[in-house]
């Protein structure tokens, strides 16, 4: 019996840590091939270079797992960008600014939410307008061209580094660390994976479904505009063509790690090994010199290969 | 009507892992009879009717067509073999026109097989029409029809096969009054012709329309074959149930006076008419009525799962005049439905979720869980429950159907409910199951929770529940104790003998 225990456990530890496992030998690879790769400033360039769509990545995991999809967070922080940008350029103090980009943000993801709910339609639909409309407001905004961002402490936000490690990176791990909290010990985590596996039976347990949709919209809306507001920081503007297919790498990160789009499986710490993947597949290609064109490719191919990797498992567990 | 039999099954046997759903049917189908077949759920009806149209293939014995010897392998199989299947849920393409839909499966074609004929598909869907006696546009597209002449265009497309055997399954579950008599008319013109239909149904009132014999299975046997004019309700319901079981209910069962749970005057389209109860504290009671009579739609009203049009609830002397599931769930209302996979269970969570499903916020310090908290409540449930699982973190999927179902009701009794609202809870699980379920449902009498027990075993009813309730076409229409009925009487009060032809028709 005891016996059986540990072999349930180590199996289901198994199961659970294939990604962890390939991503291992991955970093082994690279570090016996590129010497640079471990140094401690190469490994915090690689948590730096995909906080931006990490901390999206947490949120669209609560979304998936919900059975629902977002398609507009790439154009959603090209919009909090802009509008952080042009706030400032108004006169409003940086921090003010930052809090009304995050609201509209999460107002945007309130919007998609209500959609789905009141009016039935799917988020598939609704995002894809609001992957266009947004990226035109952020267009209408600026009229084209980037604004400036004249505020010098501003640039620390996305450029800086507190005992030593970048300032987005420490935002990654915080809403990682938030998000996981969230969909592991509360209520509200409990009810996003019961909606997305069936939402029929979320309702009839007395799970207000509708609130459950809305949240999580409106929690990756304000992560969306976080993001943006980290990414106008580093260059210092509010840029409209900031972060084009930002979602589909986003989406990418979350698949690697393993949540379905069936609804109701993932986990939160799956994807931050999706999110480590993608920056060491990156990073990795780059330091060994391959070819920008092939990288695609072989980014492209990684994606395929980490899913069917997560299926297979999915197939052996049934 | 002497000839060679148009269909003969021979001592038909289909055995399914666990369980013998036929053991050795014989029954013959004459040239222009209607021929219905009747028994209650788990019967073997649905069986034989899978055999003879090919969808399954018998353990044992064999099936004749005119005469000739013959092996079903597949539907397609039977239907070249002659027989023709029409089933419950319609499969036409609403686009397309009427005669396209009857002719999909063999389409004329011009030019090698590269075009539709056009006209050849209308002509000869026209003829065919005509032949049945049926007044229908070949030309209009199925979608701007209603479910009465869909169901037309459905038998036509099975006779465009010219089938010697038509088997319907449940014709008429879909139709209103009206639209049954016309369907009748079409069966009537086919038995002219000479085709054997098999009618199968639920209705039992149709028989004496349209039947000419009618044969009832019962626990995988045929229990009777009689011509309909001795099919009286008393001796059907005697084929279908056979001698009244022994009952196991305690006899120290005993309920409060004070009432826990009334409805005024429910009313939900043409689904729930008037309905008004008052449930005892500790009390079981059942809910007895054909299949469409409204019993799960009273269930889904009661605990806010359909909205109603008008009427109040009242928990614990709490007047909810729009419910819904979260609010009736706060105040100790919890249904357990019908389809446990389609929305009772998170089919892919584990089983210590599902059976926190309910109680997520009752568990929480705050909104704050902990897996350890949960985890000695869902142990404590799983004893009482005796819930056979291995562990309680794999999907709730890998359990068997009766631990699965006891699931579904053992989610609510973490949430300190008030009134359990069971739809079919035995429905598909062993008698062993089915026994702990009861003896679960008595338990919680004593704690002074109370059920309300919608089953189509009627004897079920009788055998756990202090009082019946009836419905019929979405009303309440009588009330027995279960102490003063048996099943043979209970059946009869749900079929209503005395309105055999009147009253309106329910979906």
């Amino acid at each position: 019996m005891a016996e059986d225990l540990f072999a349930r456990q180590a199996n289901s530890w198994w199961n659970r840590s294939i990604m962890d496992g390939v991503l291992l030998v991955i970093c082994i690879g690279l570090a016996v091939r590129a010497p640079n790769f471990l140094s401690m400033e190469n490994l915090l360039n690689i948590l730096r270079a995909v906080s931006m769509l990490g901390i999206i990545a947490f949120g669209m995991t609560m979304i998936i797992i919900a059975k629902e999809i977002d398609l507009s967070v790439g154009s959603a922080v090209a919009l909090s960008a802009c509008i952080v940008a042009r706030l400032m350029e108004a006169g409003l103090h940086a921090t003010l600014a930052i809090a009304v980009t995050i609201a509209v943000g999460f107002g945007l993801g309130v919007f998609t939410g209500v959609m789905r709910v009141k009016f039935e339609v799917p988020s598939f639909i609704t995002t894809l307008a609001l992957f266009t409309a947004e990226r035109g407001l952020a267009l209408m905004i600026t009229r084209g061209f980037p604004i400036p961002i004249k505020t010098s402490w501003y640039s620390s936000l996305g450029g800086g580094y507190i005992y030593g490690v970048p300032f987005p990176a420490i935002v990654l791990l915080l809403s990682f660390a938030v998000i996981h909290f969230l969909m592991n010990y509360t209520v509200f985590g409990g009810a996003v994976y019961a909606v997305g596996g069936n939402a029929e039976a979320a309702r009839l347990s007395g799970i207000q479904v509708g609130r459950v949709r809305i949240l999580v919209f409106a929690i990756t809306g304000a992560l969306a505009a976080l993001s943006g507001v980290l990414m106008s920081s580093r260059i210092m503007s509010g840029s409209p063509t900031l972060a084009q297919g930002l979602e589909l790498d986003v989406i990418a990160a979350v698949i690697i790690g393993g949540t379905s789009f069936s609804g109701g499986i993932g986990t939160v710490r799956g994807t931050l090994v999706g999110i480590l993947f993608i920056g060491v597949i990156q990073n990795g290609m780059t330091l060994l010199n391959l070819d920008i064109y092939f990288q695609y490719i072989v980014r492209g191919g990684l994606i395929l290969a980490a899913v069917l990797v997560n299926r297979l498992q999915e197939v052996r567990k049934s | 009507m002497t000839d060679v039999p148009s269909l003969e099954v021979v001592n038909i046997r289909k055995v399914y892992p666990g369980t013998v759903a036929l053991q050795g049917v014989s029954l013959s189908f004459l040239p222009g009879e209607v021929h219905a077949l009747i028994g209650k759920n788990g019967a073997g009806k649905s069986t034989l009717v899978k055999i003879v149209s090919g969808a399954v293939q018998p353990t044992s014995g064999h099936m004749r067509v005119a005469g000739a010897s013959v092996e079903l392998r597949s539907p397609r199989d039977a239907f070249q073999k002659g027989i023709a299947t029409v089933y419950q849920e319609l499969s036409l393409v609403p686009e397309l026109t009427v005669a396209h839909n009857i002719l999909l499966a063999d389409l004329p074609t011009r030019w090698g097989g590269m075009c539709v004929d056009r006209r050849a598909v209308d002509d000869r869907a026209a003829n065919l029409l005509k032949s049945l006696n049926l007044d229908l546009d070949p030309r209009r597209p199925v979608r701007t029809l209603g479910m009465a002449e869909q169901q037309m265009v459905e038998i036509a497309k099975a006779m465009s096969f010219n089938p010697r055997v038509l088997l319907l399954d449940e014709p008429t579950s879909s139709l209103a009054n009206h639209e049954t008599e016309s369907l009748f008319r079409l069966v009537r013109e086919l038995t002219a012709q000479g085709v054997s239909v098999i009618y199968i149904s639920h209705r039992l009132r149709e028989l004496q329309q349209i039947a000419d014999r009618v044969s009832a299975l019962r626990d995988g046997v045929l229990a009777g074959s009689i011509p309909v004019e001795d099919a009286d309700p008393r001796t059907v319901s005697h084929l279908m149930f056979g001698e009244v079981v022994p009952r196991h209910r305690p006899q120290n069962l005993a309920c409060g006076k004070e009432v826990v749970l009334e409805v005024r005057q429910l009313c939900r389209e043409d689904k729930l008419h008037d309905v008004s109860l008052a449930i005892q504290r500790g009390e079981v009671v059942g809910i007895a009525g054909l299949v469409g009579s409204g019993r799960t739609e009273l269930l889904r009203a009661i605990c806010g799962a359909d909205c109603a049009d008008s009427g109040v609830i009242i928990v614990n002397g709490i007047a909810v005049a729009r419910p819904d599931p979260g609010r009736m769930c706060r105040l100790g209302v919890g249904l357990a439905p019908e389809d446990r996979q389609e929305s009772g269970l998170v089919l892919n969570r584990s089983t210590r979720e599902n059976l926190c499903l309910a109680s997520l916020w009752r568990l929480s310090w705050h909104g704050v869980t902990w897996q350890s908290r949960q985890q000695s409540v869902v142990d404590g449930t799983i004893d009482q429950l005796r819930i056979a699982l291995r562990d309680p973190e794999s999907p709730v999927s890998t359990l068997s159907g009766g631990n699965q179902q006891k699931v579904v009701v053992g989610k609510w009794l973490n949430t300190e409910p008030q009134v359990l609202l069971l739809d079919e809870p035995t429905r598909g699980i062993d008698i062993q199951a089915k026994q702990q379920i009861f003896q679960l449902i008595w338990d919680l009498g004593k704690k002074g929770i109370s059920t309300i027990l919608v089953s189509s075993e009627l004897e079920e009813l009788i055998d756990v529940c202090h009082r019946i309730l009836i419905m019929r076409d979405g009303r309440l229409v009588g009330e027995v104790m279960a102490n003063d009925v048996t099943p043979q009487q209970l059946f009869e009060y749900c079929v209503d003998h005395r309105r055999l032809l009147g009253g309106r028709s329910h979906g």
